[in-house]
C-alpha cells in the first residue's frame, strides 16, 4: 500500500468539506412567503401536472398584483419531481427544509401523495391535493380539494340509472389497474348491488397503465352489452390510455347512444387530443366544467388564456380545484394572521369561497371541500355540454360507507376529536 | 473472516470517505448544534442515505459490467426485490397503528376486502427473517436466471435485453393488485424499523451511517473478488469469453458466482433504500432505472468500482440540483452530461483523475469490448 | 303498383297538410321549453305528423343545429351548409346572426328517441343507404309501431340488401309477440338465426327464455346453438385479426431498430423519439395543410417523417455514435441521454399535452367483412406495414447500397477490406432505420397519444421483437412481430392483457435459451458479436 500521510490527510479534508458543501446547500428565509409548486413537468405525468404548475403561478401572480399576503409579496418555488415518486418525497423534503415553503400545492397519483404524505406529518407543513381520488384517506397536514368517490362516481351511477339517463341495468367498470380505479370500483360494485343490480350484470375489468391496443376490450364490451339490457360503462382509465381508448370505441361504432360511457377523469383537455364526432354523447362526471356558464367562470378562463397567451388554452376540473383551494389558503392565513402552518390548518376548517361553476365551497372537518357534482355530454366540437347537476353541493365521505373496512370510520380535525380515522363504533381514534 | 483485499491508493481514499462519513455524519447531525455552519440538516442525511444506496448498486453493478462484461439491464429488479422485503417487514411493523387499526393486514388489503394475508407475506413480521429474504430474494432470481442464461450462452446485447424483459415483467406483476403487494401504490406509511421511529433523526443518521458502512462493505467483498485469482479469470472472460472457455475454466459458473453475488448487493441496497424514501412501489422495477444505473457506472468510471460509486452520487447530486434549479430544464443538462461523458470520457470521472497522474499504472481498461475482441478471435 | 303508391303518397300529403296546421305547430312549440321531457314530446308529435320537413329538423336537432329564440319565439335549423332555416315555415333566413339563437339541448336519452323516430320516417326514403339505416334503426329500437311502415316498404322493395335488413328488423318485432302466428314466428327465429350476430343471439336468447309456445322454443334453442357455435368461431377469427393489427404496428415500430441494432449492432435508446418524431411530423403537417387537403394529410406526413427522422438519426449518428464505433454497449448511454434531450425538446416546443391528429374519414370508422369487424384505420396500417417492409426488402436484396449493407452486417472488416466505406453505410443505414420509426410514428399518430412519452411505450416491446426475430434478418422481424402480436391478442381474452405480456416476456427468456440469437440467426464465425 503506497500510500502517504498527507493523501490520508487529504481524502478527510475532501470529505470534511463536502460536508460543509452540501450544508451550505440549505438557503435561508427571505422576506417573502414562499409557496411551494411539486407537479411533475417532465416524465409520464407532465401531460397532466404541467397546466396545474402554471395555474398556480398565475394565482400568485394575481395574489401579488392584489398586494400580496399580510403585506408580503408571494414567492412561487418550482421543482420538479418527474413523475417519480421516491423524487416527489425528496422533492417535498427540499422545499420545506431548504425552502422553507409556508404550503405546497401538489401531486396528482395517489401514490405521489403517498409518497409525500409522511414528509408532510414529519415537518409539519401543508398540502393542497387537487385531483379526485379513492378517498380511504384523511389527513391533519393534507386539504383534499378534488372529488372523493361519492362526489362524483356515484352521482354519474345515480344518473344514468335514472330514466333520463337511460334506465342502465348492466354494467361495465372498465378501469387502469392501480388503487384509484380499484377502490372506486369496489365501492360502485357495492353501491350497485345495494340498487339491487346482479352480480351477473357487473363485468369489472382492469388493464395495465399506458395501455394503447383497446380492439379487444372494446370488442368484449360490445359482447356484454348486447345482452338485451341496456348497458353502461363506467371508465375509471387512466389518462393516457384514454385516447386510444375513445378512438377504439368510435372505430368500433359503439354509440353513446347503444352504451353510454361515463368517464371521470376526461375532460376538456384530454379530448382536446381526438375527433370527438364519435364520442358525441358520452359522458363524463366532474365537479367543473369549462363550458359551465357563469361570469366568474368567463372571467377566470379569459385571465387564464391571457396568462399563457393562448386564447385556446382550456381549463379543467384539477385547475378550479386549485382555484378554490389556493383561495381558500389565501383567507385562511388572513384569518389566522400568520401563514405558521399549524396555525393555518386550523384556521382552515369552515373556510368558504365561491366555486367558478357557483355556489360555495366550504372546508369540513375532514379536510375535503363541498362540490357540486356535474354530468356532461360530449359535443362534436369536443366541449362538454352539462346535462345533470346535483341540486346543491354534496359533503366528500372520505371513509365510504360501501366499504367493509371504512365504513365505522369518519374524520375530525377539529378540536378536541382531532382525528382522521375515529371509529365510531369502538369510540376510538386510529381506526 | 476474509483477509483485506490488496487497496490501491483510491481504494484507501474511498474507504476513510465512506467510513469516516459513517462515523461523522451522525455527530454532525445530532450533536452538532443546528444553527451551526456544521450541522448537516436532517433533509441532507436523508439525501445522502439515498445516494449511499444508489452507490452501492452502481457498485454491484460495476462488478457484473465492469469486470465481467455482463450488461445488466435488470438490476433494478434486484433493487427493488431487495426494497420490498424491508417494505414488507415495515409493513408488518405498524401493525394496528394502520387508519384500519387491523392488526394483521395492511391498509391496502383492508380496503380492498382482502380477509386473511397472503402466504408470501407470511414471516416478514420477523427482522431476521426479512433480512434473510433481502438476500436470498435476488439471489435465488439471480441464480435461476443465470443458470439458463450463462448455459445457454446468451451473451452481449442478447442477454442485456432478456435482463431488461425480466425486469420489465416483474414490474408488470407488481403493479397487479391482485399480486398482492400494494399494485401502483406500493409500500409506504412505514412507522418505525426495529422499534426505533424511522422519522427521527437519529434513525435517519443510524441509517445513513449504515449504508455508508454497507457500501465501504460491498467495495471490500468486490475488490476482494476482482484482485483475487478468481477475479482475473473473470476479467479474462470479460475480454475473450471463447478464450478463456477453450483454456477449459468453466465460464458459466464464473459469471453465475458474480452475478449472484451482484444480485444480492444491489438487493441490500434496496433494502437500505426503503426506509431512507419511505416508499417502495413497481417503478423502481423501471428497465429505465436500470439503464440510468449503468450510466452512472459509466459516468464515474466503469471497472473502477470507486468510480461507479462515485458516479452515482455525482449523477444524483446532479438530478437533485437541477430539478430544484431548473425544473424546465434539467432533462436537457441531464442527457447532455450522459452524451458528454460516453464520448469525450470513456474513462468516466476517475479517468480523470488518473490523467493528472500519468505515472501511475492505469487500472484495468474497460475496452476492447467483447464484440471487437471476439471478432477478431472469428478472423483468426 | 306505381298508382298505388301515388294514391298513398297523395292520400298522406293532404292529410298530413291538414294536421300540420295546428299539429307541427304544437310540436315545435315544446321544443321552446327546452326541458329534455317537452324535448322528447315534441319529437315523438313530430315524427307523428310525419310533416315533410321533420326529418330534417330532427336531424338538426340530433346534431345540436336546431336553434330558438325564445324572446321571439322563432324556431330555426342550420343547415350542414351553414343556412338558417325557419323550422315552421321552411323558409331561408337571409341575414340573420345565428348567434342570437340558443341550441335546443339533447342527451342520450332523446339521441335514441330521434334515432327511433327518424327510423319509422326515413323506411321509405328513396336513397337505399338511408332505407338500411333506417332498418337497422327499428331492428335495434325494436319498435312496434314501425311495424305497419316496415312491412309496407317490404312488399314494394326493389334492392335485396335493404330487403334483407327489413325482414330482420320485422323478425326482431314479431319474434316477441305472442299474437303472432307460429309459423310467422318460426320464420323470423330462422331470420335471426341467418343474421346470426350478438344482437340476434341476445333476441334469441330471449325467445327461448320466454315463449311458451313449443314449436318456437326449439327453433329459439337450435338457433342459440347454431349462433353460439358461430360466434365462438368468428371470437377466434376475430381475436387473430386483432393479432394481426397489433403485429403490424409492432413490425413498424421495430423494423427500423432491426436495420441499426443488425447493420451497426448499435442499441440505440433514442429510436422510440424517432417514432414519436414521426407522429408530431404528422400533427405539423395536419396544422399547416388547409383543411380542404386534410384527406391528404398522411398521405404527405410520411415521406416528411421519414426525412425528419432520418435527418435527426443522421445528426446522432454523426454527432455522437459514430465516435463510438467498437462500443456499441456504451451507445446505448449515449442514446439513453439522447432521447431524454428529444423528448424535453418536443416538450419545450409542442408543450407536454396530447396533440390532436385526425383521421381522413377513409380511414376513420370499421366495417363489417363476414360478420367479422374490421376497423378501417387499422387496416390501413397492416398495409402499410407490409408496403414498408417489402421496400425494405427489396432496398436490401436489389440495391447496390442494401448488398453493402448485407457485407457491412455479416463481416464488417471484410467488407472494409473490399473497399465499401462502412462509415458511410453506417450513416445510411442509421437514416434508414430512423426514417423508418418515423413512417412508423405517422401510423402510431392514428391509435395512440401524440405526446413526448409515446416513443418510451414502444421502445422495449420493439427491442423484444428484434431479439425474437434475430438480427439480420428482415423474415425473423416480421415472424418475431408476428408470434408476438398474436400471442398477445389470444391471450388477451382468457387471462387479461398483463398476465399475458408478463407470459410473453417470460416466453422469450425462455426462448432466448433456446436459441441465443433469436430466430433467424446470421450464420458464419465473424458475426459472434
Amino acid at each position: 500500500m503506497s500510500v502517504t500521510r498527507r493523501f490520508v490527510l487529504r481524502a478527510a479534508g475532501a470529505l470534511v468539506g463536502g460536508a460543509v458543501a452540501l450544508s451550505a446547500f440549505a438557503a435561508h428565509a427571505e422576506d417573502t412567503i414562499k409557496v411551494g409548486i411539486l407537479h411533475s413537468l417532465s416524465g409520464t405525468m407532465a401531460i397532466s401536472e404541467t397546466t396545474l404548475k402554471d395555474v398556480m403561478l398565475m394565482l400568485i401572480d394575481e395574489q401579488n398584483k392584489k398586494g400580496g399576503l399580510l403585506g408580503k409579496k408571494l414567492e412561487p418555488v418550482v421543482v420538479d419531481p418527474a413523475s417519480n415518486w421516491p423524487l416527489f418525497a425528496e422533492k417535498a423534503r427540499e422545499l420545506i427544509s431548504k425552502d422553507k415553503v409556508a404550503v405546497v400545492f401538489g401531486c396528482w397519483t395517489s401514490v405521489s401523495r403517498k409518497s409525500v404524505l409522511p414528509v408532510f406529518k414529519e415537518l409539519d407543513n401543508i398540502l393542497f391535493y387537487p385531483v379526485q381520488y379513492e378517498g380511504e384517506e384523511s389527513e391533519r397536514n393534507v386539504f383534499y380539494t378534488g372529488a372523493a368517490p361519492n362526489q362524483q362516481a356515484i352521482p354519474a351511477v345515480d344518473y344514468l340509472m335514472s330514466a333520463d339517463g337511460g334506465s342502465v341495468k348492466r354494467w361495465v367498470l372498465e378501469g387502469t389497474d392501480y388503487v384509484y380505479p380499484r377502490t372506486t370500483n369496489k365501492i360502485l360494485e357495492a353501491y350497485l348491488k345495494s340498487k339491487g343490480v346482479a352480480p351477473e350484470d357487473i363485468m369489472i375489468n382492469y388493464t395495465p397503465f399506458g395501455f394503447s391496443d383497446w380492439q379487444t376490450e372494446v370488442t368484449k364490451i360490445k359482447a356484454f352489452g348486447s345482452a338485451g339490457k341496456k348497458t353502461a360503462v363506467v371508465s375509471t382509465i387512466n389518462g393516457d390510455a384514454n385516447v386510444p381508448f375513445y378512438k377504439e370505441l368510435g372505430n368500433q361504432g359503439i354509440k353513446a347512444t347503444d352504451i353510454p360511457v361515463v368517464a371521470f377523469s376526461v375532460g376538456e383537455e384530454e379530448l382536446a387530443g381526438l375527433d370527438a364526432k364519435p364520442l358525441v354523447g358520452h359522458l363524463a362526471a366532474w365537479n367543473y366544467f369549462q363550458t359551465i356558464d357563469t361570469p366568474e367562470n368567463k372571467a377566470e378562463i379569459e385571465k387564464w388564456r391571457a396568462f399563457t397567451k393562448n386564447p385556446k388554452r382550456t381549463f379543467n376540473d384539477p385547475m378550479e380545484a386549485h382555484y378554490i383551494g389556493f383561495n381558500m389558503w389565501v383567507k385562511a392565513v388572513e384569518k389566522a394572521g400568520t401563514t405558521d402552518p399549524d396555525k393555518v390548518i386550523d384556521a382552515m376548517i369552515g373556510v368558504a369561497v365561491p366555486n367558478l361553476t357557483g355556489g360555495i365551497a366550504t372546508m369540513m372537518p375532514n379536510h375535503h371541500i363541498t362540490k357540486p357534482v356535474y354530468i356532461g355530454e360530449i359535443q362534436s366540437n369536443g366541449l362538454i355540454n352539462t346535462v345533470w347537476q346535483t341540486p346543491g353541493t354534496v359533503v366528500a365521505q372520505e371513509w365510504s360507507p360501501y366499504l367493509e373496512g371504512s365504513r365505522d370510520l369518519i374524520s375530525d380535525w377539529r378540536h378536541p376529536m382531532n382525528c382522521g380515522n375515529f371509529n365510531v363504533k369502538t369510540g376510538k381514534c386510529g381506526g | 473472516m476474509m483477509p483485506l483485499p490488496r487497496l490501491d491508493r483510491l481504494g484507501v481514499a474511498f474507504l476513510i470517505i465512506t467510513i469516516g462519513a459513517a462515523a461523522l455524519a451522525p455527530i454532525l447531525a445530532l450533536v452538532v448544534p443546528h444553527d451551526s455552519a456544521f450541522a448537516m440538516p436532517p433533509y441532507v442525511v436523508a439525501l445522502l442515505g439515498k445516494y449511499m444506496c444508489y452507490a452501492i448498486l452502481a457498485v454491484a453493478l460495476d462488478l457484473v459490467w465492469g469486470y465481467c462484461g455482463i450488461l445488466s439491464l435488470g438490476h433494478s429488479a434486484f433493487f427493488a426485490l431487495g426494497g420490498y422485503a424491508m417494505g414488507m417487514y415495515l409493513m408488518r411493523q405498524i401493525g394496528a397503528r394502520g387508519v384500519y387499526a387491523n392488526p394483521v393486514l395492511p391498509d391496502f388489503m383492508v380496503f380492498l376486502n382482502w380477509k386473511e394475508l397472503p402466504v408470501a407475506w407470511w414471516g416478514f413480521h420477523s427482522f431476521a427473517y426479512a433480512s434473510l429474504m433481502v438476500m436470498l430474494v435476488p439471489g435465488l432470481l439471480a441464480f435461476a436466471f443465470g443458470w439458463f442464461a450463462f448455459r445457454s450462452r446468451v451473451t452481449g446485447v442478447y442477454l442485456s435485453i432478456i435482463t431488461q424483459a425480466m425486469t420489465y415483467a416483474l414490474k408488470l406483476a407488481f403493479f397487479r393488485n391482485d399480486f398482492g403487494f400494494g399494485g401502483n401504490n406500493g409500500l409506504t406509511d412505514f412507522k418505525d424499523i426495529l422499534g426505533f421511529n424511522v422519522q427521527s433523526d437519529a434513525t435517519r443518521a443510524a441509517l445513513f451511517s449504515l449504508s455508508a458502512l454497507a457500501l465501504a462493505l460491498s467495495y471490500l467483498i468486490s475488490r476482494a473478488i476482482v484482485v483475487s485469482k478468481y477475479g482475473k479469470a473473470v476479467i479474462a472472460i470479460r475480454d475473450a469469453e471463447s478464450r478463456v472457455r477453450f483454456l477449459g475454466y468453466r465460464v458459466e459458473n464464473y459469471k453465475l458466482f458474480i452475478f449472484v453475488v451482484s444480485a444480492v448487493m444491489a438487493g441490500v441496497a434496496g433494502a437500505l433504500y426503503v426506509p431512507q424514501v419511505g416508499i417502495i412501489n413497481p417503478s423502481e422495477f423501471d428497465p429505465g432505472n436500470s439503464i440510468e444505473a449503468v450510466i452512472w457506472v459509466a459516468v464515474g468510471g466503469r471497472g473502477t468500482l470507486v468510480g461507479a460509486a462515485l458516479g452515482a452520487v455525482a449523477v444524483n447530486f446532479a438530478k437533485t440540483y437541477f430539478t430544484g434549479v431548473f425544473p424546465e430544464y434539467w432533462l436537457y443538462a441531464l442527457g447532455g452530461l450522459f452524451v458528454l461523458v460516453t464520448l469525450f470520457l470513456p474513462k468516466g470521472l476517475i479517468g480523470l483523475l488518473n490523467l493528472r497522474r500519468p505515472a501511475r499504472p492505469t487500472p484495468p481498461t474497460p475496452t476492447p469490448t467483447p464484440s471487437l475482441a471476439q471478432q477478431e478471435e472469428g478472423a483468426r | 303498383m306505381p298508382l298505388a303508391r301515388l294514391v298513398a303518397v297523395l292520400f298522406f300529403l293532404c292529410c298530413t297538410t291538414v294536421a300540420r296546421a295546428d299539429a307541427v305547430d304544437d310540436a315545435l312549440a315544446k321544443f321552446f321549453d327546452d326541458k329534455f321531457p317537452r324535448t322528447e314530446q315534441a319529437i315523438n308529435e313530430l315524427a307523428a305528423t310525419g310533416a315533410a320537413n321533420a326529418p330534417a329538423i330532427l336531424d338538426a336537432l340530433g346534431d345540436n343545429r336546431l336553434l330558438i329564440d325564445q324572446a321571439d319565439h322563432i324556431i330555426v335549423y342550420k343547415t350542414t351548409g351553414d343556412d338558417l332555416i325557419n323550422a315552421k315555415t321552411g323558409e331561408k333566413l337571409d341575414g340573420v346572426d345565428a348567434g342570437a339563437f340558443k341550441k335546443v339541448r339533447i342527451n342520450n336519452a332523446l339521441r335514441s328517441a330521434i334515432e327511433a323516430a327518424m327510423g319509422a320516417l326515413t323506411l321509405a326514403n328513396p336513397d337505399p343507404q338511408k332505407r338500411a339505416g333506417a332498418a337497422e334503426a327499428v331492428f335495434e329500437t325494436r319498435d312496434a309501431s314501425a311495424l305497419k311502415a316496415l312491412e309496407a316498404q317490404l312488399s314494394h322493395e326493389s334492392d335485396p340488401h335493404v330487403a334483407e335488413l327489413l325482414r330482420q328488423a320485422r323478425a326482431a318485432i314479431v319474434v316477441l309477440d305472442s299474437k303472432t302466428p307460429t309459423a310467422d314466428r318460426v320464420a323470423a327465429v330462422a331470420t335471426l338465426k341467418a343474421r346470426g350476430d350478438q344482437d340476434s343471439q341476445s333476441l334469441i336468447d330471449q325467445v327461448a327464455n320466454q315463449s311458451d309456445d313449443p314449436a318456437v322454443k326449439a327453433a329459439a334453442l337450435d338457433a342459440k346453438a347454431a349462433i353460439k357455435a358461430h360466434l365462438a368461431w368468428l371470437s377466434v377469427l376475430q381475436n387473430l385479426i386483432y393479432g394481426i393489427s397489433a403485429a403490424s404496428v409492432l413490425l413498424l415500430a421495430a423494423i427500423g431498430l432491426a436495420i441499426t441494432f443488425g447493420v451497426m449492432g448499435v442499441i440505440n435508446m433514442a429510436h422510440g423519439e424517432m417514432v414519436m418524431l414521426g407522429a408530431y411530423t404528422t400533427f405539423v403537417v395536419q396544422s399547416a395543410l388547409p383543411p380542404s387537403l386534410l384527406q391528404w394529410s398522411l398521405a404527405v406526413a410520411l415521406p416528411l417523417a421519414f426525412l425528419v427522422s432520418a435527418i435527426v438519426g443522421v445528426a446522432i449518428e454523426r454527432l455522437v455514435i459514430r465516435f463510438l464505433y467498437g462500443r456499441p454497449l456504451e451507445t446505448l448511454l449515449a442514446t439513453w441521454g439522447v432521447s431524454l434531450i428529444l423528448q424535453q425538446a418536443v416538450r419545450s416546443l409542442f408543450g407536454a399535452n396530447n396533440r390532436q391528429v385526425s383521421a381522413p374519414n377513409f380511414m376513420s370508422g370499421s366495417f363489417d367483412w363476414a360478420g367479422l369487424q374490421i376497423t378501417t384505420g387499422r387496416l390501413w396500417i397492416v398495409a402499410l406495414a407490409i408496403l414498408v417492409f417489402v421496400a425494405l426488402q427489396l432496398a436490401l436484396r436489389a440495391t447496390p447500397f442494401g448488398l453493402r449493407m448485407r457485407a457491412v452486417t455479416q463481416n464488417r472488416r471484410m467488407a472494409a477490406a473490399m473497399g465499401i466505406s462502412t462509415g458511410r453505410i453506417d450513416m445510411l443505414a442509421f437514416a434508414l432505420g430512423s426514417g423508418v420509426a418515423g413512417v412508423a410514428g405517422v401510423a402510431l399518430s392514428q391509435i395512440d397519444n401524440v405526446s413526448p412519452n409515446l416513443g418510451q411505450g414502444y421502445i422495449i416491446d420493439s427491442f423484444m421483437v428484434v431479439v425474437l426475430g434475430g438480427v439480420g434478418n428482415l423474415w425473423g422481424t416480421l415472424l418475431g412481430a408476428t408470434v408476438l402480436g398474436v400471442a398477445n391478442k389470444l391471450l388477451e381474452p382468457v387471462i387479461g392483457a398483463v398476465l399475458g405480456k408478463i407470459l410473453l416476456l417470460v416466453f422469450i427468456i425462455l426462448f432466448i435459451q433456446k436459441r441465443p440469437r433469436g430466430l433467424f440467426a446470421l450464420k458464419g464465425r465473424a458475426v459472434e458479436a
